[in-house]
């Protein structure tokens, strides 16, 4: 493609991501907020593409269009479920307009609300200007850390310099990342159980039958993604999104063997990566080194990294769909109480 | 240079409770002993990792055999070890007190199942957010810190909603919401610090650190973040309702231990890492910040009619004291005031812990915390009163206190150095948290009014003796002085070293 193709495509995506951008915040409607984000998240794959970031744009499909799509979904049926969400929704609107329309009635009140409108946009604005001006400024010949980071690949094991970066040379923030994925389940479980609902019975045959497909072949390329990140982009994130991808799916479709999962094999799979991630990394802490693959080794060992930690990320992220802790966990006195 | 198999240690206060908290959530059984030994084993570590500060000095750790630019350095300096040791200590009390605290819980039969699930979950998060500030304190990356942070509010926002009530959810979500945009604005910084050098090392920074705008811009934005997260005035909105409402034990971690990790960040990044981009004015500014922040903490937590609820607000008014320390460590020579800054956040740490402990036995014995209800209850639990005492003590700053000591320092910088407006400030608020300690104090002494509301069980020692030892270690702090002063200045004089191994 020629250069000029290039910017008008460039532009166009440029374009359509502040459009949708800017429908998203203005519209009233969350499920139609819900939808552009999703939307907004594949435009901003293409970007990512066009950036020469093709790891960030896988993330940004998997995570940012696809599964955060979902996430959304299960928070606003949650919202919608209950007598007092819906209520609450409906109050919210219809205080925040009455408010609104309760000043804007005198015109006095119209106009202050109007100047306090445009103060705080401008301020904004402002501030968003200097921001890009020191950023059009700043002296564009130092090259970043990209230079050591080719200089040490050959050491790190992998081919792929993200990989070498996120489990190497700075595998330690890795490790923490993923801790922090694991903390967020420890907070959704727990805040709330999960009852999943009676069976629904809307499931038509032809969906779960085409799911029971679709999510082996899921997997196998959520085990694809893991593997061809020690060469090319991807790895365990991605990997885990689609997995996740695939939990969702089966969840929705209601299998039948999902609802009787118990709590410890769930738990047992969520520590599973980090500690392996953990483990490996304190092993070879006998000789004081923490987090440093012996030579030899050290490419088959992020593979065995990345592949238990993307299982425990892909599972993770399903457990955030769901929303709670299984109905079997912590099964004790107070547990009937509480449901009665 | 020290040897790699020493400096290894410093990996450890990381990985034990990261270790910790997975355990944790895979047993759940209801047993004290693996958070307490992971607790007492932290203690232990920082322990020794103080012999080896005294012995060779500032230590560094290569995570991974990678060097600095490439890779990350962990730390260890007098302040950052000041600030393992403050984790640990309030760490092993809290823990023993959260055992004691959910037992008496469990074992009132009322609704157990419902503390009994606050009771597993607790352990994990706890133990990870004690990862998160042993990390944070460590860490000599930028980026690293970022991280860190973000699993702290995470656990910290967790603990906080653990309550289950409607009030504590709609705080700790208020709480998420801050803290979230604090960490968006951090990443921010960085982004602008990153594009303009290149680097993320802490030490190789301090190499190269201009004056220029978008430099200026990234610490402005870093800055911004790490202040609403440690609740300076005006951006302390979330901190009372959310420290307030939750259990006794989270309430204490958050106010103790969970704002000091950005408080010392701050002051980290502006006298050693970007000292040479600080003027004068940015000073005087956040010190203004730190003068209405006591006034306005102060004031608010006298008219609160919540045990509690003062307890927090008096936070906010103590947040205070720390930034005025930043206009008055500018032109100093000595160093005193990082050693003021310091001993402030020790005994702030420890009291406000103690005190949070104290006033939560307290609402365990009455099933409330308001404060003209509370009268007498020194005759049912007199150990918890004098802990609370102890640590008002502190508060107010009076001798022999670790409060005292960081006071009196900050009171000879600010006359020495001839701005002495800001001493007018840290008197007054001294007056004003004698205020508000005596004012819940003298009812707690009075004769109570008809009969006993209170639970008639005895407290049990592990609810007594962590808020009692805590506020006496505030106590006796300023008796330690010397001592404290060898650790900030081991090995060579310097309060801080440099990111350079």
């Amino acid at each position: 493609m020629n250069s000029l193709s290039l910017t008008l495509f460039d532009c166009v995506v440029l374009v359509t991501l502040l459009g949708l951008a800017w429908q998203l915040l203005a519209t009233p409607d969350l499920f139609k907020a819900m939808v552009l984000f999703m939307s907004f998240g594949l435009v901003m794959a293409l970007a990512w593409v066009r950036l020469a970031a093709p790891d960030v744009a896988l993330a940004e499909a998997a995570l940012g269009a696809g599964l955060t799509g979902p996430l959304f979904l299960s928070a606003l049926h949650r919202l919608r479920g209950t007598r007092k969400g819906e209520r609450r929704q409906q109050l919210d609107s219809i205080e925040h307009r009455g408010k609104i329309e309760k000043v804007t009635q005198r015109t006095s009140g119209r106009i202050i609300y109007l100047l306090l409108r445009i103060l705080f946009a401008g301020l904004l604005l402002t501030l968003l200007v200097h921001l890009a001006t020191i950023l059009l400024h700043v002296e564009y010949e130092n090259p970043g850390l990209g230079v050591f980071v080719a200089e040490q690949q050959e050491e790190s094991g992998v081919i792929s310099p993200v990989t070498a970066v996120l489990l190497n040379f700075r595998g330690y923030d890795t490790l923490l990342e993923i801790m922090v994925l694991f903390v967020a389940v420890v907070a959704v479980w727990s805040l709330a159980t999960v009852r999943f609902s009676e069976k629904s019975g809307q499931v038509s045959p032809i969906q779960q039958g085409v799911v029971r497909i679709l999510a082996p072949l899921m997997i196998l390329v959520a085990v694809s993604l893991i593997w061809q990140g020690t060469h090319l982009a991807g790895g365990a994130f991605q990997g885990g999104a689609v997995l996740a991808a695939a939990g969702v799916l089966m969840m929705v479709s209601e299998l039948p063997w999902l609802r009787l999962i118990p709590s410890l094999p769930v738990r047992l799979m969520l520590v599973f990566g980090p500690l392996v991630f953990l483990g490996l990394g304190v092993s070879c802490l006998a000789d004081g080194r923490f987090l440093e693959y012996p030579g030899e080794l050290a490419g088959f060992l992020i593979l065995l990294i990345e592949l238990a930690c993307g299982l425990s990320i892909g599972l993770t992220l399903a457990c955030l769909f769901v929303g709670g802790r299984p109905v079997d966990d912590l099964v004790d006195r107070g547990q009937l109480e509480e449901g009665s | 240079m020290p040897t790699v198999s020493a400096s290894f240690w410093m990996v450890l206060p990381v990985v034990l409770p990261l270790a910790g908290g997975l355990l944790c959530f895979l047993w759940r059984q209801r047993s004290l002993w693996l958070p307490l030994a992971f607790a007492l084993v932290n203690l232990i570590v920082v322990i020794r990792l103080t012999r080896l500060l005294l012995i060779q000095g500032p230590l560094h750790y290569q995570i991974g055999g990678w060097e600095t630019p490439l890779g990350i350095v962990l730390v260890l300096d007098g302040p950052a070890l000041l600030m393992l040791l403050l984790t640990a200590l309030c760490g092993a009390g809290v823990t023993c007190y959260a055992r004691g605290y959910f037992a008496y819980r469990i074992s009132a039969q009322k609704q157990p199942g419902r503390h009994e699930r606050q009771e597993r979950f607790f352990w994990p998060l706890w133990l990870m957010l004690l990862a998160a500030l042993n990390g944070l304190f460590l860490s000599g990356d930028i980026f690293n810190i970022y991280v860190t942070l973000e699993l702290l509010s995470i656990s910290a926002v967790a603990l906080a909603a653990l309550s289950g009530k409607p009030v504590a959810q709609l705080a700790s979500f208020r709480y998420l919401l801050a803290s979230l945009l604090g960490s968006l604005s951090y990443l921010l910084g960085i982004f602008f610090i990153y594009r303009s050098h290149g680097v993320l090392d802490l030490g190789l920074l301090r190499a190269v650190v201009e004056p220029g705008s978008s430099m200026t811009a990234g610490l402005v934005l870093m800055s911004c973040g790490l202040l609403l997260k440690s609740a300076a005035f005006p951006l302390h909105f979330w901190l009372p309702p959310a420290h307030a409402n939750a259990l006794a034990p989270v309430s204490a971690i958050l106010s103790g231990l969970v704002i000091k990790g950005s408080l010392y960040l701050l002051f980290r990044f502006w006298f050693d890492t970007f000292a040479s981009l600080i003027s004068p004015a940015a000073l005087n500014v956040i010190g203004m910040l730190g003068i209405l922040a006591v006034f306005w903490g102060g004031i608010l937590a006298l008219l609160q009619q919540r045990l509690k609820l003062l307890v927090a607000y008096s936070t906010v008014s103590q947040v205070g004291y720390f930034l005025i320390a930043f206009p008055l460590a500018y032109h100093d020579a000595t160093l005193s005031v990082w050693t003021a800054f310091l001993f402030m956040i020790l005994a702030h740490g420890c009291a406000k812990v103690a005190m949070f402990m104290a006033a939560g036995t307290m609402y365990l014995h009455s099933g409330h915390d308001r404060m003209r209800d509370l009268h007498g209850i020194r005759l049912v639990m007199p150990l918890t009163v004098f802990a609370y005492g102890m640590a008002g003590v502190n508060l107010m700053g009076l001798p022999p206190s670790g409060g005292f000591v960081g006071k009196w320092l900050l009171l000879t910088g600010a006359f020495d150095d001839g701005q002495w407006w800001w001493s007018v400030a840290i008197m007054a608020g001294g007056l004003l948290a004698a205020a508000y300690v005596f004012r819940v104090m003298s009812p707690l002494f009075q004769a109570p009014v008809g009969a006993s509301i209170f639970d008639g069980r005895p407290t049990p020692a592990l609810l007594e003796w962590p808020p009692l030892v805590l506020s006496l270690i505030a106590l006796l702090l300023g008796l330690f002085a010397p001592g404290i002063m060898a650790l900030l200045t081991a090995n060579g004089g310097a309060v801080i070293s440099g990111g350079l191994p």
